[in-house]
C-alpha cells in the first residue's frame, strides 16, 4: 500500500511540474496558482519519500527496493537509514532534497517574481528529468515478486550511526548548489537585469557549502574509524567527486563576497554557479553509474548509467550554452592592485579551479586510458598528493593574510605585527624540527597552519572593539572559519606525516609498550549481538601504572549477509589518536596493528569550526 | 580570444561525455576484474556429490565435454534468480554438462532448495569450505564458468546470468 502511495505521489508530482512548465509558455500564472504547484509538488515528492521509509521502518517486503535492502531484526536507525542505503532509495532522497529546496526558496520574499518564477521553473525542469530516471531505472517502489518472510539486509558496513547521517548531508550540499544554478541561469535569461540575487545566491551558495563540508567530514570520519586502514582520505574516486564542487563551491562563496565589495565578477560568478551544480551532478552520475570502482560502488548497470550522464549533458550543456550565448558584459573593471583584496582573491579563484581540473584529471585519467587504450589503470594518492597539494599551498598563504587587505589600497594594516609574527613562528617551527624529525613538508604544514591561525586573531582582535554580542560574531566570521582551515592544516599535516605505524604478534595478557605507553591485551571475547556476531579484543591503556582506558577493537560479522567487517578501536587524545586494529589469530597469537596518528582530532575540530562559521554566515541578513 | 575561454567548458564537457560514453558503450565493467584464468586449464579439484558421498567428480572427468560450471548455495538470492535459465540450457543443449557447485552451504539446506525449485544440474558437488572456489577465483555468488572440450577456461561470468547474457555471450561458444 505504502509502495502505491509513494509511487502515484512521485508521478503526480512530476506531472504538476511538467503542467507547470507546458502551461508558462501559453499563459502567464499568476503568483498563486504557480506557488501552489510547486508547493503541492514539492510536498508530494516528500510523502514520496517517507512512504519509502515508512515501508522500511515497519519491514514491508512486498517492496521489492525493502526486501533487497533491509531486515527485520535491524534496529530502527539503520532501517530508516536503509531507505537511502542503495540506489534507489538514494536518487529519491535527492529528489526529495530538491523538492525541499524548492519549497524553501518558493518562501524566499524580497526577490523580483518573474526571476523568482523562472528559477523555480528551471528547478522544475531538473526534478523532471531526475524523476523520470527514477521511475524509468530505479524504481524503488517496485512490487515483490515472491512472498517472503525476511529481508536480505543492509550492507553491513553501512550499518554505522556516522553513515546513516551522511548521504543526506552530503546530498544537501550538492543539491544546494542546483538553486545557485537555477538562479544563475535565470539571470542570464533575464539579461541580467536585476542584481539582488546575488545576496540570495550567497546565502544559498553558503547553505550548499556548508553541508558540503559537513557530509564529507562525515564520510571522511567514518572511513577512518569503519574501513580501518588507519587513515581518513584516500583519494579514492568517490572523495574525489564530492571534493570538485566543494573547492568549486569555496571559489563561489569567495566571490560572491567580492560583489560585497562593489566589484562584481559577474561572469565568473555565474560560471562558477554552472560548474558547481555540474560537478554535482557529475558526481552523482560517476557514482551511480556505477562506473569507477571505490568503496561506494553499487551494482552497475548500463542504462543507468546512461541515462544519468544524458540528464548532465543536458543540463551542464544548457547552462553552459545559455552562459555561451548571453555572456553577461563585464561591468565595472575590476581594481587590481599589487596586493589588495580583490587581487588575492581572484589569484585564490584561480588556484582552486586549477586544483578542481587536477582532481577531475585525475579522476576521470583512468576512464579515457581505458577508452584509448584499453589498458586498466588507477591513479591514486601520489598523484593527487603530487598537484593538489602545491597547488593549495599558495592559496592558503595569500588566505591568512586576504581577510586585513583592504579593498582599495596596497596599504596592509599592521603589516609589521604580521611580518614578525610570521617570521618568529616560522623560526619556532623550524627549531622545534630541527631537534624532532625533520620534514619539508611537516614543517611547511605546521608554519601555514599556525600562521592562519595567528593571523586572524590579530585580525579579530586588532580590527575590532570587545563586545561581546551575536553581531560581533557575524562579523569577525570570515576569520572564524579561516581559523578552522588553519586547525586543520595543522591536523592534516601531523596525521600524515608524523604517524606511525607498529605490527605485533600478540596473545591474551601480553603487554607492549609504544612511544611512552604502556599497552596490554587484557582479553579477547565473543558476543552475539542482536544482528551480528562480535569479536573483540580488549586493551588496557596505562599511564604512571594507572589504568586510562579499556579500548576494544575487533571485527563483525554479519551473518545475514555473510561479511566481516573491521571495527577500530580508538584511543582519542587531544594530541593524537591510538588506533587498533585486530586482524587474525595464528599459532595462539593474535595480528594486531597499532597506528598513532598525531593530532587526528584537530582535523575534525577545524571541520567543526568551519561548519559553525559556515551556519553563522547563513544567519548573517 | 575572450570568446575561446567561454567555448571551453562546453569543448570540456564534450569531451567528458565523449569518452564516458564510450566507456559506457564498451560494456567494460570495472566491477568485472579480468579472469586470470581464461584460456587456462581448470583447476584441479575434487568434490563429493550433494546426495551420495561415495560419488566423487574429479577435474580429469570433466576432458572431452564442454561443462557449464555454476557455483551457487541456497542462502544466495541471485542464484535463485538465475535458477530457471539453467534449466533452458540443460534443456536446450543437453550436450553441455551442467556442474553446481554447492557454495559454503548446509547439505539439507541446499537439498531443500533443489528439491523446490529442480534440480538442473548433471552433478551437483559440495564445496562446502570454499576450496574450490578459492581455485577457481570466485569474487561472489553466483558465478558461472564455461570449459571446452581441451579442458580450458573460455568464459567466465560473475553475478546472475540472465537471458541476454545466456544468448549473446554462451550460446555462440557452445
Amino acid at each position: 500500500m505504502s509502495s502505491l502511495i509513494g509511487f502515484a505521489s512521485l508521478v503526480l508530482a512530476i506531472l504538476f511540474n511538467a503542467y507547470l512548465i507546458f502551461s508558462n509558455f501559453f499563459i502567464k500564472n499568476n503568483g498563486k496558482v504557480f506557488n501552489l504547484f510547486i508547493r503541492t509538488s514539492s510536498v508530494l515528492t516528500i510523502i514520496s519519500f517517507f512512504s519509502l521509509m515508512f515501508a522500511y521502518v515497519v519491514s514491508d517486503f512486498s517492496n521489492f527496493n525493502v526486501f533487497q535492502n533491509s531486515h527485520s531484526e535491524k534496529p530502527l536507525i539503520y532501517k530508516i537509514s536503509g531507505t537511502w542505503g542503495n540506489h534507489e532509495g538514494s536518487m529519491l532522497l535527492w529528489v526529495s532534497i530538491l523538492s525541499i529546496y524548492g519549497l524553501l526558496f518558493s518562501f524566499t520574499k524580497n526577490i523580483d517574481l518573474k526571476f523568482k518564477q523562472e528559477t523555480l521553473l528551471i528547478q522544475s525542469s531538473i526534478h523532471i528529468l531526475f524523476g523520470l530516471f527514477i521511475i524509468f531505472t530505479s524504481n524503488p517502489f517496485l512490487i515483490n515478486s515472491v512472498i517472503v518472510e525476511e529481508g536480505l539486509g543492509l550492507n553491513p558496513i553501512l550499518q554505522d550511526p556516522g553513515l546513516a547521517v551522511h548521504p543526506p548531508i552530503l546530498y544537501a550540499g550538492y543539491v544546494g548548489y542546483s538553486i545557485v544554478f537555477s538562479q544563475a541561469i535565470a539571470s542570464l535569461l533575464n539579461h541580467n537585469k536585476n542584481k539582488d540575487w546575488i545576496s540570495v545566491a550567497k546565502k544559498w551558495s553558503l547553505i550548499s557549502w556548508t553541508f558540503l563540508t559537513a557530509g564529507i567530514a562525515l564520510g571522511s570520519y567514518w572511513a577512518y574509524y569503519e574501513l580501518g586502514w588507519g587513515g581518513w582520505w584516500f583519494w579514492d574516486p568517490v572523495e574525489n567527486i564530492s571534493l570538485m564542487p566543494w573547492i568549486a563551491g569555496l571559489a563561489l562563496v569567495h566571490s560572491l563576497l567580492m560583489a560585497k565589495g562593489e566589484q562584481l565578477l559577474k561572469k565568473w560568478i555565474i560560471f562558477l554557479s554552472i560548474l558547481c551544480f555540474s560537478l554535482s551532478i557529475f558526481g552523482t552520475f560517476l557514482v551511480r553509474s556505477g562506473i569507477l570502482t571505490s568503496v561506494h560502488s553499487f551494482a552497475s548497470d548500463a542504462s543507468r548509467g546512461l541515462f544519468i550522464l544524458l540528464i548532465f549533458f543536458i543540463i551542464t550543456g544548457f547552462g553552459f550554452l545559455i552562459f555561451l550565448l548571453k555572456t553577461p558584459e563585464s561591468s565595472k573593471p575590476i581594481n587590481f592592485l599589487f596586493i589588495n583584496k580583490a587581487s588575492a582573491l581572484v589569484i585564490n579563484n584561480i588556484l582552486m579551479i586549477i586544483a578542481t581540473l587536477t582532481i577531475l584529471l585525475g579522476t576521470i585519467y583512468p576512464i579515457i586510458v581505458e577508452v584509448l587504450t584499453n589498458d586498466r589503470i588507477s591513479v591514486g594518492g601520489p598523484y593527487f598528493n603530487s598537484t593538489v597539494i602545491p597547488i593549495m599551498i599558495p592559496g592558503f598563504l595569500l588566505m591568512s593574510i586576504a581577510p586585513i587587505l583592504s579593498w582599495q589600497t596596497n596599504k596592509v594594516r599592521n603589516a609589521r605585527l604580521y611580518v614578525l609574527g610570521f617570521v618568529v613562528i616560522s623560526f619556532i617551527v623550524l627549531i622545534q624540527s630541527y631537534f624532532s624529525t625533520f620534514n619539508t613538508w611537516g614543517v611547511l604544514g605546521l608554519i601555514l597552519g599556525i600562521w592562519i591561525i595567528l593571523a586572524s586573531c590579530i585580525s579579530i582582535i586588532s580590527s575590532s572593539k570587545i563586545n561581546y554580542d551575536f553581531k560581533l560574531l557575524q562579523k569577525i566570521n570570515p576569520y572564524i572559519a579561516h581559523i578552522g582551515v588553519g586547525v586543520a592544516i595543522i591536523g592534516i599535516t601531523c596525521s600524515s606525516v608524523f604517524k606511525n605505524e607498529y605490527e605485533l604478534n600478540i596473545n591474551e595478557g601480553d603487554k607492549f609498550q609504544i612511544e611512552n605507553t604502556m599497552i596490554s591485551l587484557e582479553k579477547i571475547e565473543m558476543t552475539n549481538e542482536i544482528n551480528f556476531q562480535a569479536l573483540r579484543a580488549n586493551f588496557l591503556i596505562e599511564k604512571n601504572k594507572k589504568i586510562v582506558a579499556r579500548i576494544k577493537a575487533g571485527k563483525n560479522y554479519y551473518p545475514v549477509s555473510k561479511m566481516i567487517t573491521t571495527e577500530a578501536g580508538i584511543f582519542h587524545q587531544w594530541y593524537r589518536d591510538i588506533y587498533f586494529i585486530v586482524g587474525d589469530q595464528k599459532d595462539n597469537n593474535w595480528f594486531v596493528k597499532v597506528y598513532i596518528n598525531p593530532f587526528v582530532s584537530f582535523i575534525w575540530v577545524g571541520v567543526l569550526i568551519m561548519v559553525l562559521s559556515g551556519f553563522i554566515g547563513i544567519s548573517k541578513r | 580570444m575572450n570568446r575561446l575561454i567561454i567555448f571551453l567548458p562546453l569543448l570540456i564537457l564534450l569531451m567528458i561525455c565523449f569518452f564516458v560514453l564510450m566507456y559506457l558503450l564498451s560494456n567494460k565493467d570495472p566491477n568485472k576484474p579480468p579472469s586470470a584464468l581464461i584460456n587456462k586449464n581448470v583447476p584441479i579439484f575434487i568434490s563429493k556429490s550433494l546426495y551420495d558421498s561415495d560419488y566423487v567428480i574429479k577435474s580429469e572427468d570433466l576432458k572431452n565435454k564442454k561443462v557449464l560450471i555454476n557455483f551457487f548455495a541456497s542462502w544466495c538470492i541471485p542464484c535463485k534468480v538465475e535458477h530457471p535459465l539453467l534449466f533452458e540450457i540443460s534443456k536446450s543443449y543437453p550436450d553441455v554438462y551442467l556442474l553446481g557447485l554447492n557454495h559454503k552451504d548446509k547439505s539439507n539446506d541446499a537439498k531443500n532448495y533443489l528439491s523446490q525449485d529442480g534440480n538442473p544440474y548433471d552433478f551437483v558437488g559440495v564445496d562446502s569450505d570454499g576450496m574450490i572456489a578459492l581455485e577457481f577465483g570466485v569474487f561472489g555468488l553466483p558465478e558461472t564458468f564455461l570449459i571446452n572440450e581441451n579442458g580450458k577456461i573460455v568464459y567466465k561470468f560473475m553475478g546472475p546470468l540472465t537471458k541476454e547474457i545466456i544468448k549473446n555471450e554462451i550460446i555462440p561458444l557452445l
